[in-house]
Formats: C-alpha cells, sequence, structure tokens
C-alpha cells in the first residue's frame, strides 16, 4: 500500500515538474519526486511484523524476523545526494535571478 | 600492490586537497591527470573486492579489457582537455578532479547503486561545468533533468532490488539469467532504467538539456561534456546493455525504433542548423543514437571504435569552433565564413575530423562505418543499414555546406589564433584518425570478446 502512496508522490513531483515555469516551484516539485522515490526504496525492505535490524540482548537470534536494512542505507545516500543537487540547483536559481531579476522561465529568453 | 581503486581515489583525495590551496589546485590537476594515465599501465585486471566484503555483498570493481580502453580513453581526453583549459579556469580544478573520479567510477564500479552514486557526483560536476557557459537557465535546465534520469534510473534498479535482492552487478545478472521470472516483468525496470540512463547518454527524445548547454558551450564544457563525457557514459550505457538488459520482443522493438528516430532526427536538426555549434551537438546527438543501436545489436567492439572515433573528431570540431566563437562572438556559420583561409592547419585538422564522422575513405571513421554495417547486414538488420546510410547522406551534405563556408572567405576578414598546444593536440588526432584509416589491421585485432563479465560470471557461479 505504501508503495502506491510513494508513486503517487513520485507522479505529484513529476507533474509539478511539468506544469510549473517558477524555477523555486520546479526545485520544490525535484524534492517532491525523490521524497517519493525515498518512500519507495525504504518500502523495498519493508517485512510484515519485522523488528528493527539491530541485534541487542533481547533480539540476539539470527531467527527472528527483521526488515531488510540496505534500502535504509541506501536512501541515506540517495537523501545527501538530494540534499547537494537542490543546494546547488538553487545556487543556480538565484544567479538567475541576479542575471535576469525573474525566476519566471517563461521570462527568460536565453535558451 | 596497485589496485584500480587508486583510480578512483586519488583524484577525490586531490580534490579534497585542492580545497586547501588555490594556488596547487590546478598543479594537483595536470599531476592527477598525468599520473591516472600511467596508472592504468600497472593496474591488473580482474574483480576488485573493497574492504574485504565478498561479492555480492560488498561493493566491488571490474576491470577488464572494455574497461581498460574505455578509461584510457576518457582519462586520455580528460588529461588533453585540462591542460588546454587549466590557465583560463583554474577555479574549476576541484571540480574537474571530482569529475575524473566520477567518470573513472563509472567506468570500473561492478555495483548497481554504486553506479547511481557516480552517475549523480558525474552529474553535479557537468552541471558546475556548464556553469562557465554564464547562462544559468540552461544549466538549470540540466540539473533539473539530469536529476530526473537518475531518479528513473533509481526507480528501475528498486525493482529489480525488489525482485532479486541483489545489487551486485555480477549477481544480479546471473539472477536475471537463472530465474524463472517472465521476461514481461522486467520491462518496467529494464524501461526506466533505459530512459534514465538515455538522458545522460543524450538520446532522443530525453535530451533537451544538450541543446542548451553545447549551443553556448566554451573550450572547457563543449570538449568536456560532448567528448570526455559523452564516451564515458555511452561505454558505461554499453556495458549495461551488453550483459544486464535483455532487450528482446517488444522491448527491442521501442528501443530500436526510438534510436533510429534519434538518428534521423539528429541528422535533420543538424541539417537545418545554421549555427556552427548547433550542427555539431544534433550530429553528436545522432552519432550517440548510433552507438546504442549497435551495442542494442551486440556489436561491441565497432560500437567502442565509433564511440573512440567520434570522441576524437568531436574533440578537435568543439575546440576549434568554440575558440573561433570566443573571438568572433558569434557561431553563426555566416559569420564564421572564411575561418580556415588564414589557419589552414587548423582548417585541415578541422576537415579530416567532420570527413571522418561523415565516414569518407581515407580516415578512420571509414574503416568503422564500413565494418559496423557490414556486421548489421550480416545480422540481417538491413532496415538500419538504410536508415544509417541516409542519415550519412544528410550528414554528408550539412559538413560539405559547413567546409565550404569556412573555407573560402568572404566579406569579412576573419583572425583567429591557436596556441600552439591547440595545434599539437588537433595535429596528433588527425593523425591517428589518418592512420588507422589507412592501415586498420590494428583494429581487427580486437573483438567483441573485450568485454568478459559473462565470462567472469560464468566462473563464478559454474565455477
Amino acid at each position: 500500500m505504501i508503495q502506491y502512496a510513494a508513486i503517487l508522490l513520485m507522479m505529484i513531483g513529476l507533474y509539478g515538474l511539468l506544469t510549473n515555469r517558477n524555477v523555486i516551484k520546479i526545485v520544490i516539485s525535484l524534492n517532491v519526486l525523490e521524497i517519493g522515490l525515498n518512500i519507495f526504496i525504504i518500502s523495498i525492505g519493508f517485512v510484515y511484523d519485522g523488528i528493527a535490524p539491530i541485534l541487542t540482548s533481547v533480539n540476539n537470534s539470527s531467527a527472528l524476523l527483521f526488515v531488510d536494512p540496505l534500502p535504509q542505507a541506501l536512501v541515506l545516500t540517495a537523501i545527501v545526494i538530494g540534499v547537494g543537487t537542490t543546494a546547488l540547483g538553487l545556487a543556480i536559481v538565484k544567479s538567475i535571478y541576479q542575471k535576469y531579476k525573474t525566476l519566471e522561465i517563461d521570462e527568460v529568453e536565453e535558451i | 600492490m596497485m589496485s584500480a581503486i587508486l583510480l578512483i581515489a586519488i583524484p577525490l583525495l586531490a580534490a579534497f586537497l585542492s580545497i586547501l590551496s588555490k594556488k596547487i589546485a590546478p598543479v594537483l590537476l595536470l599531476l592527477v591527470g598525468a599520473a591516472n594515465i600511467i596508472l592504468l599501465w600497472f593496474v591488473p585486471s580482474g574483480i576488485v573486492i573493497i574492504g574485504d566484503f565478498e561479492m555480492p555483498f560488498g561493493i566491488s570493481l571490474f576491470l577488464d579489457s572494455y574497461a581498460r580502453i574505455a578509461l584510457y580513453l576518457v582519462n586520455g581526453l580528460f588529461f588533453i582537455v585540462t591542460i588546454l583549459n587549466v590557465v583560463e579556469y583554474k577555479k574549476l580544478s576541484s571540480i574537474l578532479l571530482v569529475a575524473l573520479a566520477a567518470l573513472n567510477g563509472l567506468l570500473l564500479t561492478g555495483d548497481l547503486f554504486n553506479l547511481f552514486v557516480f552517475l549523480e557526483v558525474a552529474g553535479i560536476a557537468a552541471y558546475l561545468i556548464s556553469t562557465t557557459n554564464k547562462k544559468p537557465l540552461a544549466t538549470f535546465n540540466y540539473l533539473v533533468i539530469g536529476t530526473v534520469g537518475s531518479i528513473l534510473y533509481l526507480f528501475g534498479l528498486m525493482i529489480l532490488y525488489g525482485m532479486f535482492g541483489t545489487l551486485n552487478m555480477m549477481d544480479m545478472i546471473h539472477e536475471i539469467q537463472t530465474a524463472s521470472i517472465a521476461y514481461s516483468s522486467l520491462i518496467l525496470p529494464f524501461f526506466l532504467m533505459f530512459m534514465g540512463l538515455g538522458i545522460e547518454a543524450k538520446l532522443l527524445p530525453f535530451n533537451a538539456w544538450v541543446k542548451g548547454i553545447l549551443k553556448h558551450s566554451n573550450t572547457l564544457s563543449g570538449p568536456m561534456i560532448a567528448s570526455v563525457y559523452a564516451a564515458a557514459i555511452s561505454l558505461m550505457f554499453g556495458r549495461l546493455i551488453n550483459n544486464l538488459f535483455m532487450f528482446e520482443g517488444k522491448l527491442l522493438l521501442v528501443v530500436t525504433v526510438l534510436l533510429a528516430l534519434g538518428v534521423v532526427l539528429g541528422e535533420a536538426m543538424a541539417f537545418s542548423s545554421k549555427k556552427a555549434r548547433e550542427i555539431l551537438l544534433f550530429s553528436s546527438i545522432s552519432q550517440a543514437c548510433i552507438t546504442v543501436l549497435l551495442f542494442v545489436n551486440g556489436i561491441i567492439i565497432w560500437a567502442v571504435y565509433v564511440v573512440i572515433a567520434n570522441a576524437l573528431s568531436k574533440l578537435v570540431l568543439y575546440l576549434i569552433i568554440n575558440r573561433a566563437t570566443k573571438e568572433t562572438k558569434s557561431d553563426d556559420v555566416n559569420d564564421l565564413q572564411g575561418l580556415f583561409a588564414k589557419n589552414i592547419f587548423v582548417g585541415i585538422a578541422f576537415t579530416v575530423a567532420a570527413l571522418s564522422v561523415m565516414g569518407l575513405p581515407l580516415f578512420a571513421g571509414f574503416v568503422i562505418k564500413f565494418n559496423y554495417l557490414t556486421q548489421l547486414a550480416v545480422a540481417g538488420q538491413m532496415a538500419i543499414v538504410a536508415l544509417i546510410l541516409v542519415a550519412s547522406l544528410v550528414e554528408g551534405i550539412y559538413f560539405v555546406k559547413l567546409l565550404i563556408k569556412l573555407w573560402y572567405s568572404g566579406e569579412k576578414e576573419i583572425n583567429v589564433k591557436f596556441d600552439l598546444p591547440y595545434k599539437a593536440v588537433f595535429a596528433v588526432v588527425t593523425l591517428m584518425i589518418i592512420l588507422f584509416g589507412l592501415y586498420s589491421a590494428p583494429l581487427d585485432s580486437l573483438d567483441n570478446g573485450i568485454d568478459t563479465m559473462q565470462d567472469e560470471i560464468g566462473v563464478i557461479y559454474n565455477g
């Protein structure tokens, strides 16, 4: 079920990317798309009735049902990369504003 | 003990060190660029296990003849482009070092998630390199489209992970080949990954970023993105097509039609353009589609040669046009008329590179085109052969038109000065194009067996 929600979030992000003409809104849409993907990745590791994949004095048997820890590690990397891309995107947005005094793509005649 | 990991680790370490001192940054860049090429000579082939985590649990690298050729090409071109631009763009030294590490990682990694990370790191470096064009909106478009491409790739990969429970490339290929899963359930993840990588590889219709970036490119961003990045990503894409994506049935048809359209539309757009850089960029798009088409048809070695020949030719073409554009402030073909009237040597280099891309006899491009067309014909792909021949004809017309304009002087006199290092690069590339055009025996010494990933999988899993 959560995978449908993640895909819906990705679709919202994609819709935002395709319809918005404001560069800030495009960056936000890109983030929504990334968050949707991150939730999708986390959902891949979900195991029904599974517990956190940490061996403790209470949970110290490999026979216990753990959730898959790998997607959680992957999503951390994906979040870091996403933050880096967003920061760079916003820096470029700043230079667009400095050069053209607008954030609307339609008002910029460059490409 | 030399290890392939040094090809990634040394540029990354140098990138960190270069931040500490702006003065040593350009020196570090050149030193590391040269050291990587020398190091490649001593690095042994095979699988490199990192951190003692055995496959498939840890990240591994894989170096075979295919990866070695790709690394020599990318590191060599990277070194040439940095030498020519290091004085003017020394502020970008740290970024270029990160780019080198990421491109080497793309070609070496044996882990599909690690590939995504390198793709993003290489992408971020490319966005920063493209800021030198001083067209922030084009850079922004590149960033957005590139990020969407990476997201699509990762989405497809995660679906595959959900199905097979592995991220190691060899393990994934083995699982796909041995598991009894219907091919229809692989179509979605494969196509998502293909689209994602297609964006980076400039394939139509996923390449909306290319025009904005290459149309305004300079002597750094043009050759770096159209030649170095294009070569690295095409060869990485080829590796995945050869081994992971098993295109068949309807998916093969869709991919072939998309690529064929890319070839035709790329040439048509180049034909209709009046701007020199646009002509080159649309020609690059068409050539990228031809390369992937060859990989899809299993003609690996000639696809690799196409990538090499294109990377060398485009290096010369972009360097000349971007250098001239910098002086004349326009890349309109009419404004560049007579560029070679006083630059005969540069004109010869440009002409040789252009004729090689067209596939005319006496040049390396002809030998390569003749061989891959023959192999396509043997494979019964006559429609693709006809399409490439028509595309070559169109390519011939617009390149000849461009050459005539550039050779014959018009009303205005153009005086563009090319420094000695530029001329040295042009001379070497021109000689190589002519040499391999006249003496093609070395090209025949290699075959599709350069990509040994399937053999390695056989050894690991079947003994």
